[in-house]
């Protein structure tokens, strides 16, 4: 099987209300949704406040900082694209700015994994299109 | 036992029949057949004939074909009923069915209500976690920030439990020991069950040696998936005494739904609906901790039952880990829990497993693996990762 053949993972498809999200993380920026009117950060990204309802947003840049609120190690293939990954590392991270996002963590030695690790965003370039944000121990306490 | 509320229904209403089919790798059937066995199964049991039947709630599972639907009235010949609906809260359906039922019932708009779950998700050749595995994306799957989950390899519904007990591990150092004595003990209670589809003992050995699914959850952490269907049916209490098997008594009725907004603050993995839902049904029933004979809660996976053991407070945060271990939940233990097996060994029905063992421990009818004290009997119903609670407080007598 050559490369080209290889199953490739899924690749996220960006539409019109996340396009600039999208682009931000081709550029290797982590934007987050943020209410005009309450402040709130949120993420993923809706139309309405989930806070104070609003429907006044604008995207902010976020810091990259965060702290694990959960991790897992995937065993099971799902999809074949995973294939030669497995077992890779799942996560939820709490952004210092409040939301939580699913995603995975990389560089990082299993025997430290553990709620509360301090962790910063570091982009993942799948294609030339789409990069994923993704986490690793920070530097920083 | 402290009073009952004011508005209680305890004392009015009551399970009158229970309908279990043969469970597990049935091939040759759909969900609507299913469902119509358990129906035909629980009006039997309650000596009650097609024409008794004036309400039907359902909850299918996750399909796909010949998942049971409102068409299920017509497939069972069923005229003019006075109570019809589709409802769906995941694992806390089974429990919110007879919710509704009851308050139906009590209410005068119908008199025996049938509640069915039912669902045949697997299929010859292919693997059970294939089911429940949902890699959905790429095939009409989502876009935009919600395509982004698949491509990350998040994926089923083991994921979710495995991110919520990691954190419970590491927050409360509960140990992998501990997730698997509760596999252990209710395998021990399925034995004895002439529905389980897992009868063989295993040991906390074979529980270390099955495989990783999604570490921190090994194979022998997470539930079946089964083919089959439960049924029971709703009626006053008075109704109810005059069937053919010793009623169910309802007694407390609750709901807790935490809401998972995703940002800091809250902690809904370590921390499910099942305390709010406990509060109301407690309040209803008249009960506390103490009077609770025995347990059968929701066991999607080892950690929901711990989770679920804690949040109704028989122990403090944390501790649910050592509470199993000590082998108290086990046959002639101090605290019974999933004595059919559960989720885990029994069948994989959603919140009927639970909800089905329960009517059978509170009107005597467990057989070998019957409680000696089963007054008050606690069954829990659990969806989602931890989104959905609700709960039943069941007594073998009216009040």
């Amino acid at each position: 099987m050559t490369v080209d053949q290889a199953p490739q993972k899924p690749i996220p498809v960006a539409d019109q209300a996340s396009a600039p999200w999208f682009e931000a993380a081709k550029q290797h920026r982590l934007l987050l949704q943020r209410c005009d009117d309450c402040d709130a950060y949120r993420f993923p990204a809706w139309p309405r406040c989930d806070n104070c309802w609003s429907i006044n947003w604008h995207w902010a840049t976020a810091s990259g900082k965060g702290t694990v609120y959960s991790w897992a190690r995937m065993h099971q293939v799902y999809m074949p694209g995973f294939a030669d990954d497995v077992p890779y590392t799942l996560a939820i991270v709490e952004l210092d700015e409040g939301p939580r996002m699913n995603t995975n963590l990389v560089d990082t030695d299993p025997a430290t994994l553990k709620a509360g690790l301090r962790v910063g965003v570091v982009f993942d370039d799948i294609t030339d299109q789409i990069a994923l944000p993704k986490f690793r121990p920070a530097s920083d306490a | 036992m402290p009073s009952p509320t004011e508005t209680s229904i305890r004392g009015s209403i009551a399970i009158c029949g229970l309908g279990v089919t043969p469970m597990g790798k049935i091939y040759d059937r759909d969900a609507r057949d299913f469902a119509a066995e358990a129906i035909q199964l629980a009006l039997a049991d309650a000596g009650l004939v097609k024409t008794d039947l004036d309400g039907l709630l359902i909850n299918a599972g996750i399909g796909p074909a010949g998942a049971i639907n409102l068409q299920l009235q017509n497939q069972l010949g069923l005229h003019d009923l006075r109570l019809l609906n589709h409802m769906n809260a995941q694992g806390a359906t089974a429990a919110s069915m007879v919710q509704y039922a009851a308050l139906a019932v009590h209410h005068g708009m119908a008199n025996y209500v049938a509640c069915v779950f039912a669902d045949a998700p697997l299929r010859e050749g292919r693997g059970a976690g294939a089911a429940y595995g949902g890699a959905g994306a790429g095939r009409g799957g989502p876009t935009g920030i919600a395509s982004l989950t698949s491509a990350y390899g998040f994926f089923g519904a083991n994921t979710g439990y495995a991110l919520a007990a990691r954190r419970y591990m590491d927050l409360y150092g509960v140990t992998s020991d501990q997730l698997g004595a509760v596999a252990v003990a209710q395998r021990q209670w399925a034995m004895m069950n002439p529905h389980a589809t897992k009868r063989s003992p295993i040991t906390i050995d074979d529980y270390h040696n099955s495989r990783w699914i999604v570490e921190p959850l090994h194979l022998l952490d997470c539930c079946l998936v089964t083919n089959g269907a439960v049924a029971v049916i709703v009626t006053s209490a008075e109704r109810a005494q005059a069937a053919a098997s010793d009623p169910a008594y309802i007694w407390g009725m609750g709901q807790g739904h935490p809401g998972n907004d995703r940002r800091a603050g809250r902690d809904p993995y370590t921390s499910s609906g099942a305390t709010l839902s406990k509060r109301t049904a407690f309040a209803m029933a008249g009960v506390d901790n103490d009077d609770v004979d025995v347990c059968e809660l929701y066991d999607c996976y080892t950690y929901t039952v711990l989770r679920t053991i804690e949040d109704y407070g028989f122990c403090e945060k944390g501790e649910a880990g050592s509470f199993v271990a000590d082998g108290r939940t086990k046959p002639g233990g101090s605290f019974p829990l999933n004595t059919g097996g559960g989720q885990l060994s029994s069948f994989y029905m959603w919140g009927m497993t639970p909800l089905a063992e329960g009517v059978e421990q509170a009107r005597g009818g467990a057989g070998d693996r019957q409680v000696d004290k089963h007054d008050i009997v606690l069954v829990s119903g659990n969806g989602g990762t931890l989104d959905t609670h609700a709960t039943l407080v069941l007594g073998a007598q009216p009040n």
